[in-house]
């Protein structure tokens, strides 16, 4: 599946490294454009936009997350950050940041294709079977359209966030467990990282809840899991 | 001795306080008890001296007006007791000459004179001590401390020249044995107290000399959790001084070096990162073109590929153990459906086709644990299952009271007794020595990073012979439910 014309943006300060990507993502039929700074990822995204960005946290200067929320503000572009390790601190940092997913050093070429596609997937959205439009309290969640409004108001989510909103909206009342959230909505398997789910639910909630620390939609079951509450 | 040593020391100090305080002043008492003693003894002695030589001079003088035929007749008198006679009769009245007279100790009396016996409170000649009628009926003088049956007294007797008389008097020591019994319990008492005193002295002076020794094991047993910043006050007690800055230096000399030692594992790690990730990718277009390549080079990718994947989870391994090493790793708690865990582990591993076992009222069961770490150790278990046992044959867990066994066992050799526990070292593989030709199957830190992520846990592992008797290694992996609590919070806050 080669989807031509997609532009990756890859920041990154280690030259060979930068050269291995771009070569890996090249191969799969993207196209790639390069930043060694975040200055420069950022001259580069406002010149042209990307459908990925792919940012290395660890950056001389600004540093990734700075990079991560400056696009976020502009953009709702689907954005992987690169950590170093696999530390909590770093990897929440980051999706909090605005990234839809991470990856860990050293990954694997083919490990990156496959989360670039899933973003893609998301991103593109419109597949999977036609779904009504769904109705909770204030909310009306419009699957088709990709927009959810409440109280008549769009709200601005980005696509991971939607697409985690229409999963829970696609059986309103019934527990998602962190499993199930992250192999519908990420495409990862069961061994997927749990706190990816619990940011996004996180971010999520600030957009939709009129109180994020007591919420009326998107609600906790019991430790295992999420719902949205008719 | 053994018995001894085994006491603490502040038990020790205690013991000899305590020792040391009833010795000093059981001494105290028992040399004062004796000195009192004998100073009341004599005192005792002397007054009944004094008093025997009054009333014997008052004796000699009412006698010794009377003429001999007096006292004849009044003797013979005393013998037939005839009331009416005795009043009538104005002359010499033997009870009168020994009772009349002042009487300080309640002395018995008796009076020998002309081979008759005169006494008052019924004393005989047969109650006294012989030697000390013998001394007086010689003409002398005598005392004697006598004790019959358990009556102490004291025995005094002078013989009167004028009158040829023996005179005795008998006092008891009664009220001064009283008074020397009470003084003793007095100065046991006393001594117990002084000894309770010596032990409690011991127990809380040896707190205040222990308490630097305290603070420095507290102080180590932080550092040795991983809190490298702790030092002892250097402005503590002077005596301790050398103490205190030499541990303060040693734990500065550690901390140095246990982050140079960490810098240099995770530089290390961190530098492989980059060229692996190069390789890695280069590699990763290669395999992609396989196609485009000869037999020759598609076998030559394929051993890269191979060796590549090995050397990138070495490098991985390594920087996780270095980063377990560091001490700053805390475990996530996420909430685990066991059964559903080890069902995806399994279907991931090299034996989908198992099934977990489990009984069925542990099917709901739920754990909190770290889900990557401990996805890492099943992966182990099995990974080493596959190298060193033929593969897993049998996967699944059992509940043991707050805590779950998880076990994997295999069909291969099983690991011998010595072994059992230097597996789970680092670069340790099945077999010992002879196990060097099976260096192409793997790298030994597997099972080393599963007893870290377990020790993390505050689980054990542990491997033993299979108890259904096959031959074959049984790995249980025993971990703690952990805090379920956290299932009544919000998972995302």
């Amino acid at each position: 599946m080669r989807s031509v014309g997609t532009r990756i943006l890859t920041v990154e300060d280690d030259d060979r490294i930068r050269q291995a990507v771009k070569l890996a993502l090249l191969d799969e039929g993207w196209e790639v454009d390069e930043a060694e700074t975040g200055e420069v990822a950022l001259e580069r995204f406002h010149d042209q936009a990307a459908d990925v960005v792919l940012i290395d946290i660890m950056l001389p200067g600004m540093d990734g997350f700075e990079v991560c929320r400056s696009i976020r503000r502009q953009s709702d572009v689907p954005i992987i950050m690169v950590t170093a390790r696999n530390d909590t601190h770093d990897v929440v940092a980051g999706l909090e940041a605005g990234a839809d997913d991470y990856l860990t050093k050293p990954f694997a070429p083919k490990e990156l294709s496959a989360r670039i596609r899933a973003l893609l997937r998301r991103a593109r959205n419109s597949e999977g079977g036609a779904m009504e439009r769904v109705t909770v309290g204030e909310l009306e969640i419009s699957p088709d359209e990709g927009t959810v409004t409440k109280s008549g108001e769009q709200l601005h989510l980005t696509k991971t966030e939607f697409k985690l909103l229409v999963e829970l909206a696609s059986q309103p009342g019934k527990v998602f467990s962190r499993e199930v959230l992250l192999e519908r909505v990420w495409g990862y398997d069961y061994f997927g990282d749990g706190r990816l789910v619990d940011v996004h639910v996180r971010r999520l909630r600030t957009k939709v809840e009129a109180d994020a620390a007591t919420p009326r939609y998107v609600v906790t079951a019991r430790g295992l899991g999420y719902k949205l509450q008719p | 001795m053994t018995g001894w040593l085994r006491l603490g020391l502040r038990a020790r100090i205690t013991f000899i306080y305590a020792l040391g305080a009833l010795l000093i002043s059981s001494t105290v008492a028992f040399v004062g008890f004796a000195l009192v003693q004998r100073e009341l003894l004599s005192d005792a002695e002397d007054t009944a001296q004094a008093q025997l030589f009054n009333n014997a001079r008052d004796i000699r003088t009412a006698l010794q007006n009377q003429t001999a035929e007096a006292i004849e007749e009044a003797l013979a008198d005393q013998g037939e007791t005839d009331p009416e006679e005795e009043t009538e009769a104005p002359g010499l009245d033997f009870n009168n000459v020994l009772t009349t007279r002042f009487n300080r100790n309640n002395a018995r009396e008796l009076l020998i004179i002309q081979d008759q016996a005169r006494s008052n409170f019924g004393l005989q000649e047969r109650d006294l001590p012989s030697d000390v009628l013998a001394i007086v009926n010689d003409g002398g003088a005598a005392k004697r401390r006598t004790v019959p049956a358990g009556q102490p007294r004291l025995t005094v007797g002078v013989y009167i020249a004028q009158l040829d008389a023996s005179y005795f008097e008998v006092s008891s020591l009664q009220p001064l044995q009283d008074t020397l019994s009470s003084l003793r319990n007095t100065l046991i008492a006393v001594a117990l107290g002084a000894g309770l005193a010596g032990a409690a002295l011991g127990y809380y002076s040896t707190r205040r000399a222990l308490q630097p020794v305290v603070r420095v094991a507290r102080a180590a047993q932080a550092i040795s959790s991983g809190d490298f910043g702790t030092r002892l006050d250097p402005s503590g007690d002077p005596d301790l001084a050398p103490l205190t800055t030499s541990f303060n230096d040693m734990v500065g000399a550690l901390e140095s070096r246990i982050e140079r030692d960490e810098r240099f594992a995770s530089d290390v790690s961190h530098e492989l990162r980059s060229p692996l990730m190069t390789l890695s990718a280069s590699i990763g277009i290669l395999e992609n073109r396989r196609d485009e390549l000869s037999p020759e080079a598609v076998q030559a990718v394929d051993l890269l590929g191979k060796d590549l994947r090995r050397f990138t989870g070495l490098v991985e391994d390594l920087l996780e153990i270095s980063r377990l090493d560091g001490g700053a790793v805390v475990a996530d708690a996420d909430p685990i459906i066991l059964v559903e865990f080890l069902t995806f582990v399994i279907k991931q591993s090299r034996s989908p086709e198992l099934l977990v076992v489990a009984k069925d009222e542990d099917r709901e069961t739920v754990i909190v644990a770290d889900k990557r770490r401990l996805a890492q150790v099943m992966q182990n278990l099995i990974d080493n299952a596959a190298k060193y046992g033929d593969g897993a044959t049998g996967i699944g867990f059992s509940t043991a009271g707050d805590m779950i066994r998880i076990f994997v066992e295999d069909h291969g050799p099983g690991v011998p007794t010595a072994d059992r526990e230097r597996i789970f070292d680092r670069f340790t593989r099945a077999g010992g020595d002879a196990g060097r030709r099976e260096v192409a199957k793997g790298v030994g830190l597997g099972l080393s990073l599963v007893a870290e992520h377990v020790r993390l846990h505050e689980g054990r592992v542990w491997v033993r012979d299979r108890p259904d008797g096959a031959s074959g290694a049984h790995f249980v992996v025993e971990l703690p439910i952990g805090d379920l609590s956290i299932l009544d919070e919000e998972l995302a806050t």
